[in-house]
């Protein structure tokens, strides 16, 4: 990102911000509530201009190219997102759910589908848990399988980057788990970025935090540098909970 | 963030911890102090007093590491809170290791009393010793307790003064033995307690260099002092990379 800056309306939301991915890592984002995390991640893939009124300025490069300057539904397909509430399309079956961003591009070889279909859901670590009910309803799973299908559904279009905000938040402990242990795996093959509530769940599945505060990046440090002897007295206060 | 009824409790464990721990310095450093005054002395009611100190200073030492484990399981710290209950747990070792030198000292008294020794005049560098390794501790204890890294930044180059001043007792007090001024059995005493003070120094290090390390965050590296003195005679004579 390079002096991204987002507005809704006049209110400007984020400021400036001046940051980098690498590339098969996770990146985490924490602050406090309505610090700017969800309006970031969501600049990343052109989410954020589909709200009504809302404008942002500066560049997002993916290898190079300013995301803006591209369709937006092609960087939607190269940068996928997950959203906090698992958000299964619920009258579609499993399978469905996971081959709709495939159909949406056009794709109609059944066999075609049925492998990436399969490849996605075995990559979300879903495939065991639903391989004999592929046909009923997506929203029949529990939270922490819906989570998971979507992230299924994210992948199915074979994307380079995951965005994720704040996908365990609606989910216990175990599902949690298992989220996270998927994205230690997805982390091979993926770039992710997670904006989470969670300093612990950052801790433990991020290389690279992102601390913000006001709209603004105050630190960007190594996940364990940042917990144990951040730089900036302000990422101390937050993290402490000396906040304020 | 912590929700703030869980920082509340992080706070009230965070505080109990401190004054948990700035009472077992201050007990460590009274048994050290009671043992060196009850070997001058050769005062075996001294040496009681240091055992019970010793046994206080391990009881406290388990209390604080429960604390601890309690803290880190609960409320999962970061940043200075993280740094202040990982650096307490270890400094209780070297604070419960100074206690149980001083329990070592306080039976070579009783020892030394049951034969009537007196201390020997001749070795009053064994006190110097004593003085030294007490005045480090005292220094480390008190960075822990103001949270003042500057003062211990260079404590390792005052443990060098100590390691020299126990490499020339050791020479003294065998060469005594040598020469038949010192009985056999009573210099072997006498190294003892001199090797105990080279240690307290040692933990005396542990803490400075762990209090850095909670106060900034960062990791001084320990470095022997033989290495150490191979670099102050290579700056000396021009060859210091």
């Amino acid at each position: 990102m390079d002096k991204v800056s987002a507005w809704y309306g006049e209110k400007l939301a984020i400021q400036e911000i001046v940051l980098d991915f690498e590339e098969h890592a996770v990146t985490g984002i924490i602050g406090p509530s309505g610090c700017g995390k969800s309006t970031l991640i969501r600049c990343l893939n052109r989410m954020h201009e589909t709200i009504p009124k809302a404008r942002v300025e500066g560049q997002v490069l993916l290898d190079g190219q300013d995301i803006y300057g591209l369709p937006a539904v092609s960087v939607r397909r190269r940068i996928g997102m997950v959203f906090q509430k698992p958000n299964p399309f619920p009258t579609m079956s499993i399978y469905e759910n996971v081959a709709a961003g495939l159909r949406l591009n056009g794709e109609r070889d059944r066999k075609k589908l049925d492998q990436a279909v399969l490849d996605s859901l075995k990559q979300a670590a879903l495939w065991e848990e639903v391989k004999d009910s592929l046909d009923k309803s997506g929203a029949s799973l529990s939270g922490g399988q819906q989570q998971r299908l979507c992230i299924a559904r994210a992948l199915a279009v074979r994307p380079e980057v995951l965005l994720m905000d704040e996908p365990c938040s609606a989910l216990d402990p175990i599902a949690t788990a298992k989220i996270e242990d998927l994205i230690f795996d997805l982390k091979k093959d993926y770039t992710l970025v997670i904006v989470t509530h969670n300093m612990q769940q950052a801790a433990r599945v991020a290389e690279t935090t992102a601390f913000m505060y006001l709209g603004k990046v105050v630190e960007v440090n190594n996940t364990r540098e940042l917990f144990e002897r951040p730089r900036e007295s302000l990422t101390e206060s937050y993290i402490t909970g000396r906040f304020g | 963030m912590p929700e703030a009824a869980e920082r509340k409790a992080l706070q009230k464990g965070m505080q109990k911890l401190n004054e948990n721990m700035v009472t077992l310095a201050e007990l460590s450093e009274l048994a050290i102090r009671k043992a060196v005054d009850g070997l001058t002395r050769m005062d075996p009611e001294i040496a009681q007093e240091v055992f019970t100190l010793d046994e206080e200073v391990y009881g406290l030492q388990l209390e604080i590491e429960k604390t601890c484990v309690e803290l880190l399981a609960l409320h999962a710290p970061v940043a200075r809170d993280l740094r202040t209950i990982t650096t307490s747990l270890k400094i209780t070792t070297d604070l419960d290791r100074i206690g149980r030198y001083a329990k070592d000292m306080g039976e070579i008294t009783l020892q030394f009393g049951a034969v009537g020794q007196r201390m020997d005049p001749g070795l009053a560098r064994i006190r110097e010793m004593a003085d030294r390794s007490i005045q480090m501790v005292d220094t480390a204890i008190d960075a822990f307790v103001h949270r003042d890294a500057d003062s211990v930044r260079n404590i390792i180059e005052v443990d060098d003064a100590v390691d020299q001043l126990n490499d020339e007792n050791f020479k003294d007090i065998v060469q005594r033995m040598k020469e038949g001024r010192l009985e056999i059995e009573t210099g072997a005493r006498y190294l003892l307690v001199n090797r105990y003070f080279e240690r307290i120094a040692d933990h005396a290090v542990n803490i400075g260099l762990r209090v850095v390390y909670m106060v900034t965050g960062d990791w001084l590296p320990r470095i022997r002092a033989a290495d150490r003195a191979k670099r102050r005679e290579a700056r000396k004579s021009g060859t210091a990379p």
